[in-house]
Order: structure tokens, then C-alpha cells, then sequence
């Protein structure tokens, strides 16, 4: 056995060290005697005898064909060419048998094997079932399933449980007793990732990690999970630990949107491979599922294609004259229909409720609509025609209290072929009271260019930039029941361009975004009072906290090349903490789950303030004392380290000092003070203020 | 206390340097004619005229007797102060990028820059043969600089050693007996743009374009500590009472258009020389501070900036005042 052979002079090299060695002669190759070859083959050979051919290799290759025309010898041949015209298709056939009865005919069934599993699955797939004529139909099956079938144990034994998997707590942010918010730094393009806690008296670094994800990332809508972007997919992130949650197979994925409750998940990958009908998935988050995919959406849709009701149970999406509703969790149509609305332009769903708001273009003579329709049932609870309308933009209040329909319209329209140009616009906004009876609709009407325009989230306030390049007013509107909505105060000549409400409401900041930008100022809308004015220079975005504690002004490096990183205020516009990052590219705050006190119990808190007030004060007393303990501890220590070090350079330098009176002409120049032996005195005048007095 | 502004270049400064009684302060810039002005109340005594470009560098003995510059026109010229006259000229291959007194002044030490086909070499020279009569000093010793040019310099302990702080960040220590390395160390990622010694020479604070200052031991350029900030900085210098460091800096001239005064970008930051804490700052220039100086009594301090202007800042009583916080045995 030649193997055996080879073994043996392996074998030799650990022997030989022992044994005198003549060079001049033939070594001597022989096991010694009495020599008993104790290593297994499979320790010297264990990569050639994984090549090794094993009986069992071809089975997954080899195919059943039941269902075959029954043949004599002499029609064995056409038959063979039959089938391997119809088998050879999933790949080459590297073995067939064809059994034959005593009397030489077929047996109807006949063996074909591949060259591997992967045709032979294919070829199973395609052929079963299938009818070769009127006669004769393919029961195709891998010869591996006859195995798998007839091994099936007379007796049903229930599977057995599999042990419980322990789930990290997904909601361990919340349960910080200093109620502490995490924000997500971003940095660079995918280039690292940090997950940090803002707590006091600096925030603390939970989890930074290099290439954590390709692109940039998102927090779910509630805060439970972060999601970060791979070439192969999405993948959620959860847990203290951000251990990996779930992942999400679809490639050159580049956005997502979450369902409010967090139940799905819809990827959108617009260069992805997994064929035109998988543009757009739907997947449920616990389990993974993929729930549903859909062709990529026309041009003219923005991002997110499809928009959620508050409560996960529909989802719909924008067509040409439709609105498609559909419904969880079968994601089948809402009524196996969609809704015709000719004209249809822009939707969105109410916060709170199963309401959708919608607006429809001016046709000809039919004037442009906004309708409210309540969905399962499809009512339409409320609609309001309007007149020159140009355009529409639809504005929720986060409560869901009110909707406000910005409408620009124009007074003159002129028509050049495909080219619509509209002049001397002027802008309405219709507010739609939601908790009111019938819904009653006001409407406040600018002149002015309309800049921004932003609901306060919990109140009836809202707040419009207006105005031309020269003269910048903020409005602040109240809506009241009943009446009109009242002017409450006007500012003007104002730098700002955006608009950022407190999430708790009542404060807001204005702000001033962009490459010349940077002004800010901390409003408080009770009684207007400018909390403070302050600017962080080429800033390029604002977030508030969830809690509305704190704001976070941020140069982003994909706006601007210097002073990227971002600043930490608190609501009043008090500067917390700079940070300066090179490469600085997001920032966001980990969403909170809505509370789940009652409003009586919120309204009690507050009323007992005063209580609370002296706790928190003890508390932030301790932790900055505490604080500066640690941080004069360790100044000492710093200050006993240099002392020690000064000490000893001190006396080297004492040492030195005949020579360097040598180096100086014997002067000493050591002090301060100029050695009055060798100065020579010198009056200077000094030409110190000229005063010109007219005396008359 | 409002600062004095010394207006009398017309373009940026380059550098500055009070001499060791702290009456006079001298003054380089790019426009060919160094100052000197009475520290006191900022007026000015005179202007040393003869190079014909930038003037890099600067340095004055501790006598007071003689300047050195040197500059873009390819010359290190000497001065007798007294008199304001250039007593020689040395030409060499390429703009004088550094210039500096030993301790003694019996030396003068300056280099060169990359350029034009030149390497960047170092000169030692002997201050006490130098006349009018020769245009050309021979150094007394003299060596090539292979790898990163030298951006500044400072004398080693007792005329032994020199220091050269380099474009690529390292810092070497020479040996002046023999012109070979005797310590090397790369603690800076970008060029070292200024170096300067403590009062009694142990210690030297650099200043890098890295957006730091670090401070080194001078015998053995042991790193001691480091401050940190978010522009590049361009000159340091250490108080000579007390433990106080100041830092000057911010954005490349070509840069400045694009950043807002308002942001404190140029201002002088100070920093506790043993905490490495920053306690203030001083604002006044409207481009990057290039070159600063403490007085050698530590009640003020000058500051010379790309705008042209040189600052002359006394300190407040609460300047002294102010202390840190820890525990002294």
C-alpha cells in the first residue's frame, strides 16, 4: 500500500534525531524493529481525507423519476433521449439507470444523477408534477426524501421543546432612575458609531464601534431598536449589550421606515439584486418574516412610500388617481380595493387616529378638495373646496388635535404648454379643528412668502416664518375654539430660517441653519420672553431630546470641512458641553415611548413641582461636589508629580550655574530683578498721552 | 486692561521677541522691516531696513547688544541695536526659516529651508568675528537635514545641545560638539511651528499645527504635558511666575475668510501648566495669532497675528487671583 508508505517516512524525521546519521549512505528508511505505528492516519492526513470520496456524497445528487413511460428494449433508446432532453436542462446528468422488469421492459421509474445537490434540488422543483403527455405524469423526487420518508416512526413523538432563549431586556434605556437620554453619534461615512448617555454631571460613553454600519443609522420610532445599513442588508441592533436583534437579507438596502409601534419594517433597496418585484419589503420585526415586497415606486414618490397608521393596523400608499390602503397583518388590499381619487396629490395620516387627510389638484372646473376619511369604513367626515390652488402642504399637530392645510395660491395663472407659471401668490392656512363637532374649519390668510411653518406638539399654538429676503417676521398664532385663530406676538427683521418646538412644547428655538447661519435663540412661548441669544457658527441641524430637557445644535462634515462636532444646551439656551469631532455626520436622540402616566397624574406632578424641585437640587449638589472631589484629587496627584520633577531639575540647574556665569561674562542673570552693580542708569521719557483742551 | 496696539507693519507678523530686561519688544513680519518698540507704552524706537522680503525670524542677546534676523531674501543679517545699522550679512541658498542667540550670544545658530534645489541645513556660527567687512560668515559648523525641514529652534543646556522642531512633527536634539542626533522623538502629527524655553531653560513648550502644544523636558525631550485644542496652533509660551501657559493660533490664513470672528477662533487661550485645564481667554486679533511672548516679569504679554498688529496686554489684579482648586501640604 503505497499510503502506508508514505505514512512511514513521515514517521522517520522525529526517530532519526536519536539515531547516529551516516550522510554518505542511503538513509536507512526501515521502522526499527519493534516499531509500532501509533499516529492515526487521520492526524497526519486529515486534508487529503477530507477529499476522500464518501459513500454517502452522491445520494443528494441523485433523483427519482417515477411516472415513465413503461418500454420495451427496443424503444429504450427514444425514451432515453426524451428524458435527457427534459433532465439535462438543471444540469449536466453524470449517471442514469433505467431498471428493467424479467421481461426487459422499463419499470416506469428510472435514476439520474447530477454532478450536485443543487441541480438535482432544481430539477425536482421544476419536473414534479409535471405532464409529459396525457398519459404519463413526473413524480420526481430526491432519492435522499425516499430515506427521510420511510424512516418515519410509527409513533407521533412531540417535538421537543427548545430551551427558552432568554431575551435582553429591549426597554433597559428607560429604566435609568435619572431618567438619562442616549443619542447616537455618527461618524464619517459608516467610518464608527457611538451610543452615548447624556448624563451629569458629562455623559458616558455605553458603545462605540468601528464600521458598525456602511451607511448611517436610525433609531425605531420608539426608541427599542437602532438599525444599520450593510451591502447585504439591515440589521437591528437591541438590548443593553446592542447585540445583533435581527437582520433583514436585502441588498444595497439604502432606506427604511419604521411602523409607529414597531411591529414592521419596510427596506427599500433601489439598486438591490433580488429582482424589480423585491424593491420595497415589508418585514415583521419579532419574527423576521418577510411580509411582503413590492416594485419600486414611481418617480414622484417621496420617501417613505408607505405611510403608517398610528396604530400598525394599515398602511397605504400614493398611486395614480388611488390611494392603496392596505391592512395588516394579511397586507392584502384594504376591501380587495383600492380607493379611487382622481387628482390625488399628497396624503398623510392623522397621529392619533385612523384618519387620512388628502388633497386633490384643481381640474378645469372642479376646484381643488381637501377631504378627511376615516378609515376602515372610508366616510368622509370632513371636505373643503378651495380655489387657486397652486399647491398644498398637509401639517398634523403631533396630538392630533388639529390639522393645518398650508395652500399657496396664486391670483394670475398662465398656461405655456407643460409649463404652469403662477404669479402674485399669496398663502392661506385652513386649520381643521379635529376634537370640535363637524369639524370647523378657520383660515388665516399671509401675503407674505412662507418660509416655515411648525404646530407647537402639545397646545394650539403654531408659529409661521414669513416674509421676503429683507425683512423676516416669525408669527405666533394661538387657535382657539370657537373663533379665529389670534395673533399672539410678531417679530420681525429676524435672521432665522427653521423652526424647532420643544417635544413637551411651550419653548422653542429658532434658528438659523446653513453655511452663513449660526444664529439661535431660546424662546419661551408663555409670555415670549428670549430665554437667551446665542449662535454655533455653519450649524446644519437641531434635535430636541424626547424629554424637551435639552437641545443639540450640530455641524455636520457632510455640510461644512471645519468645526464639525456639536453642542449640548439646555432648553433655557445655557451651553453645556462643546464637542469638537472631525468627521461629525449625525446626530440622534433615542426616541422615548409615550408616557404612560395619565394626564391627571402628569397635571399632579406638576403641581407638586416645588416638592420634586429640592430633591433634584440635593441630588445635582452631591453628584458636583462629588465631582470636584475627584477631579482636586486628581490635580494633587498631578501637582505632586510635577513638583517632585521640578525639585530635581531645580537642583540640576543650581548645579550648573558656575557655568553659566562662565557662558555670561560672570554676570548673573539668574533672577528677575537686574543686577544693580552692572546697569548703567538711564532717564527715558516716555511720550505717554496727548490731550488737546480748548480753552475759551 | 486695554491692550496697546502696536501698529507698524504692514503685513502679518511672524514673530516676536521681548529682550531679558523686558523694556524693549522686537517684532518680524512679512514686510521686510523688523520693529522695535518700548514695551512699556508701545511707541515706537525703530525699524531695522536692508532685507529685501519676508523676515521668518528674529532673536535679540541677552545684552541687548545685537538682532539677528533672518528671511525670505536669502540672508541672516546681524544688527547692532544701539544704532539700528546691519553690521553683517550672510547669504545663503535659501530663505532663513529660524535664527536664535545661544545662551552665552557668542553663537548665533539659524537654518534654511527645502527649496530651490537646496536642502535645509543648519548653521552654527561664532557672533564674536562676525564685521562688516566680510558678506559671508563661515560657520563653524554645519549640517544637512535629510528627512522634514526644520519650522523652529531653540538652544539646548548651556550652549550644549540645540533643538530643531520639524515640519513632519519631530523633534531632534542635537550635539553641537559633534552635529550628531542625540535624541529624537515624534510626539507631534504635523509641523512644530514654534518652540519656546521656560525661564530657566529646563523646560520647552512646542506649538503644532496638530491643533496642540506639548511640553518637553530639555535635556532628555521627555514629554511632560499636552494641550489640547481644535485649531492649529501656532506659538506657545511659558509664564515666567507662574504656572501658566498661553496658546496662539486658529485657521491658515487661507482659511480665515470662511470662519466666523465671533466663534473666538484667534483669541490667546490660557492654560495651568500642571492640569492642563484652560481657565481663559483673550480676544482682540481678527486672523491667527502667529507669535507670542510673556513679558519676562509675567505681568503681560504680546501677541503678534496675520492682521498685522502686534497686542500688548497687562494682566488684571484677577488674573493673579485666580486659583485652582486642590490640596497643597
Amino acid at each position: 500500500m503505497a499510503k502506508k508508505k508514505g505514512d512511514e517516512k513521515v514517521n522517520q524525521t522525529p526517530q532519526s534525531d536519536n539515531e547516529e546519521q551516516n550522510f554518505d549512505e542511503e538513509p536507512d528508511f526501515d521502522d526499527p524493529e519493534g516499531f509500532v505505528d501509533d499516529i492515526p492516519d487521520e492526524e497526519l492526513l486529515a486534508d487529503l481525507l477530507e477529499q476522500k470520496p464518501k459513500e454517502s456524497d452522491s445520494y443528494e445528487n441523485v433523483v427519482v423519476v417515477d411516472g415513465c413511460p413503461q418500454v420495451g428494449p427496443e424503444r429504450l433508446e427514444k425514451l432515453q433521449s426524451v428524458i435527457n432532453k427534459i433532465f439535462s436542462k438543471f444540469g449536466k446528468i453524470v449517471n442514469e439507470y433505467y431498471p428493467t422488469s424479467e421481461n426487459g421492459n422499463t419499470t416506469g421509474y428510472i435514476f439520474l444523477e447530477y454532478s450536485n445537490p443543487q441541480n438535482a434540488a432544481e430539477a425536482v422543483k421544476a419536473t414534479n408534477n409535471c405532464k409529459l403527455d396525457k398519459q404519463h405524469t413526473f413524480l420526481v423526487n430526491l432519492f435522499t426524501d425516499f430515506k427521510k420518508y420511510s424512516d418515519i416512526p410509527k409513533e407521533w413523538e412531540p417535538p421537543a421543546p427548545q430551551p427558552f432563549k432568554v431575551q435582553s431586556d429591549l426597554q433597559w434605556y428607560l429604566m435609568d432612575p435619572d431618567a438619562y437620554d442616549q443619542f447616537l453619534v455618527g461618524i464619517g461615512t459608516g467610518v464608527a458609531l457611538q451610543v452615548w448617555q447624556n448624563a451629569l454631571p458629562e455623559p458616558l460613553l455605553m458603545q462605540e464601534r468601528p464600521n458598525w454600519t456602511e451607511t448611517y443609522a436610525a433609531w425605531s420610532p420608539l426608541g427599542t431598536y437602532l438599525a444599520t445599513f450593510h451591502w447585504r442588508g439591515v440589521a437591528l441592533w437591541a438590548g443593553p449589550k446592542f447585540s445583533q436583534f435581527q437582520k433583514f437579507f436585502h441588498p444595497e438596502a439604502r432606506f427604511i421606515s419604521f411602523s409607529p409601534c414597531e411591529n414592521y419594517v419596510v427596506t427599500f433597496s433601489p439598486t438591490g439584486d433580488r429582482g424589480e418585484d423585491k424593491k420595497l419589503i415589508i418585514w415583521d420585526i419579532r419574527t423576521g418574516q418577510e411580509k411582503r415586497s413590492f416594485p419600486p415606486p414611481d418617480e414622484y414618490v417621496t420617501w417613505p412610500v408607505f405611510r403608517w397608521s398610528k396604530d400598525d393596523r394599515y398602511f397605504a400608499r400614493l398611486g395614480q388617481d388611488v390611494l392603496s390602503v392596505y391592512e395588516t397583518p394579511s397586507f392584502g388590499l384594504l376591501d380587495k380595493k383600492s380607493i379611487k381619487i382622481p387628482g390625488i396629490r399628497d396624503f398623510s395620516w392623522s397621529p392619533t387616529d385612523n384618519i387620512v387627510a388628502y388633497w386633490v389638484a384643481e381640474d378645469k372646473d372642479v376646484p381643488a378638495r381637501v377631504t378627511l376619511l376615516e378609515l376602515p369604513n372610508r366616510t368622509e367626515i370632513r371636505s373643503k373646496n378651495l380655489f387657486s390652488v397652486a399647491d398644498c402642504k398637509i401639517h398634523w399637530q403631533k396630538s392630533g388635535d388639529y390639522l393645518c392645510v398650508k395652500v399657496d395660491r396664486y391670483s394670475k395663472v398662465k398656461k405655456d404648454k407643460n409649463d404652469i407659471k403662477y404669479s402674485g401668490m399669496y398663502y392661506n392656512f385652513e386649520i381643521f379643528h379635529m376634537r370640535e363637532k363637524e369639524i370647523p374649519v378657520d383660515s388665516v390668510e399671509i401675503k407674505e412668502p412662507i418660509q416655515a411653518f411648525a404646530w407647537e406638539p402639545v397646545g394650539s399654538k403654531f408659529a409661521i416664518i414669513h416674509g421676503d429676503t429683507a425683512n423676516i417676521c416669525i408669527s405666533f398664532y394661538q387657535v382657539n375654539t370657537g373663533q379665529a385663530p389670534t395673533l399672539l406676538k410678531k417679530f420681525e427683521r429676524q435672521p432665522f430660517n427653521h423652526l424647532f418646538w420643544s417635544p413637551s412644547g411651550q419653548f422653542i428655538v429658532l434658528a438659523n441653519l446653513g453655511l452663513t447661519g449660526g444664529a439661535l435663540e431660546f424662546l419661551d412661548t408663555n409670555d415670549f420672553t428670549i430665554m437667551n441669544v446665542s449662535d454655533h457658527y455653519q450649524m446644519s441641524g437641531i434635535e430636541w431630546d424626547p424629554t424637551g430637557r435639552f437641545v443639540v445644535t450640530g455641524v455636520s462634515s457632510l455640510k461644512s470641512k471645519i468645526d464639525t462636532g456639536y453642542y449640548i444646551w439646555s432648553f433655557q439656551g445655557k451651553i453645556l458641553r462643546r464637542v469638537m469631532k472631525e468627521g461629525f455626520a449625525q446626530f440622534n436622540w433615542r426616541p422615548r415611548p409615550p408616557t404612560l402616566l395619565s394626564e391627571k397624574q402628569q397635571k399632579d406632578i406638576k403641581k407638586n413641582l416645588k416638592k420634586y424641585y429640592s430633591q433634584f437640587e440635593t441630588k445635582d449638589r452631591m453628584r458636583s461636589s462629588k465631582a470636584s472631589k475627584e477631579l482636586v484629587a486628581k490635580r494633587t496627584e498631578q501637582m505632586k508629580k510635577h513638583v517632585e520633577y521640578r525639585e530635581q531639575k531645580v537642583l540640576e540647574w543650581n548645579e550648573q550655574k558656575p557655568r553659566r556665569l562662565e557662558l555670561r561674562n560672570y554676570m548673573d542673570t539668574d533672577g528677575l530683578e537686574i543686577d544693580g552693580s552692572t546697569t548703567v542708569e538711564e532717564v527715558v521719557e516716555f511720550f505717554v498721552k496727548e490731550e488737546i483742551t480748548v480753552i475759551e | 486692561m486695554k491692550p496697546l496696539m502696536l501698529q507698524g507693519h504692514e503685513r502679518a507678523i511672524t514673530q516676536i521677541k521681548y529682550n531679558r530686561e523686558g523694556d524693549l519688544l522686537f517684532s518680524a513680519a512679512k514686510d521686510s522691516k523688523p520693529n522695535v518698540w518700548w514695551s512699556l507704552n508701545g511707541e515706537r524706537l525703530g525699524t531695522f531696513n536692508g532685507h529685501g522680503g519676508v523676515v521668518w525670524c528674529l532673536d535679540v542677546d541677552w545684552q541687548t547688544i545685537n538682532l539677528i534676523t533672518g528671511g525670505g531674501d536669502s540672508s541672516c543679517r546681524l544688527w547692532d541695536l544701539e544704532t539700528g545699522k546691519n553690521i553683517a550679512t550672510i547669504k545663503s541658498n535659501s530663505s532663513v526659516r529660524t535664527c536664535n542667540f545661544s545662551y552665552s550670544a557668542t553663537q548665533a545658530a539659524y537654518t534654511t529651508d527645502k527649496a530651490m534645489g537646496h536642502p535645509c541645513e543648519v548653521f552654527v556660527i561664532d557672533t564674536r568675528t562676525v564685521d562688516d567687512s566680510i558678506s559671508s560668515q563661515t560657520p563653524t559648523l554645519k549640517w544637512e537635514i535629510t528627512d522634514s525641514k526644520v519650522t523652529s529652534m531653540v538652544w539646548g543646556i548651556l550652549d550644549e545641545t540645540l533643538i530643531t522642531g520639524h515640519e513632519a512633527g519631530d523633534i531632534i536634539q542635537w550635539d553641537l560638539r559633534t552635529g550628531k542626533k542625540v535624541h529624537s522623538v515624534k510626539e507631534h502629527t504635523h509641523q512644530v511651528h514654534d518652540m519656546q524655553l521656560s525661564r530657566d531653560g529646563t523646560m520647552f513648550i512646542t506649538a503644532s499645527k496638530d491643533q496642540t502644544a506639548k511640553l518637553f523636558d530639555t535635556a532628555s525631550l521627555e514629554l511632560l504635558k499636552e494641550y489640547k485644542t481644535e485649531r492649529p496652533v501656532n506659538s506657545a509660551a511659558l509664564s515666567p511666575i507662574l504656572d501658566h501657559v498661553v496658546l496662539g493660533g486658529g485657521q491658515d490664513a487661507m482659511e480665515v475668510t470662511t470662519t466666523s470672528t465671533r466663534q473666538g477662533k484667534f483669541d490667546a487661550r490660557f492654560f495651568h501648566l500642571v492640569f492642563e485645564e484652560e481657565f481663559g481667554r483673550i480676544k482682540g486679533h481678527f486672523g491667527p495669532i502667529n507669535s507670542l511672548a510673556f513679558h519676562p516679569d509675567g505681568k503681560s504679554y504680546a501677541s503678534g497675528g496675520e492682521d498685522g498688529y502686534v497686542r500688548v496686554q497687562s494682566f488684571d489684579q484677577s488674573y493673579f487671583d485666580y486659583t485652582f482648586d486642590y490640596n497643597r501640604e
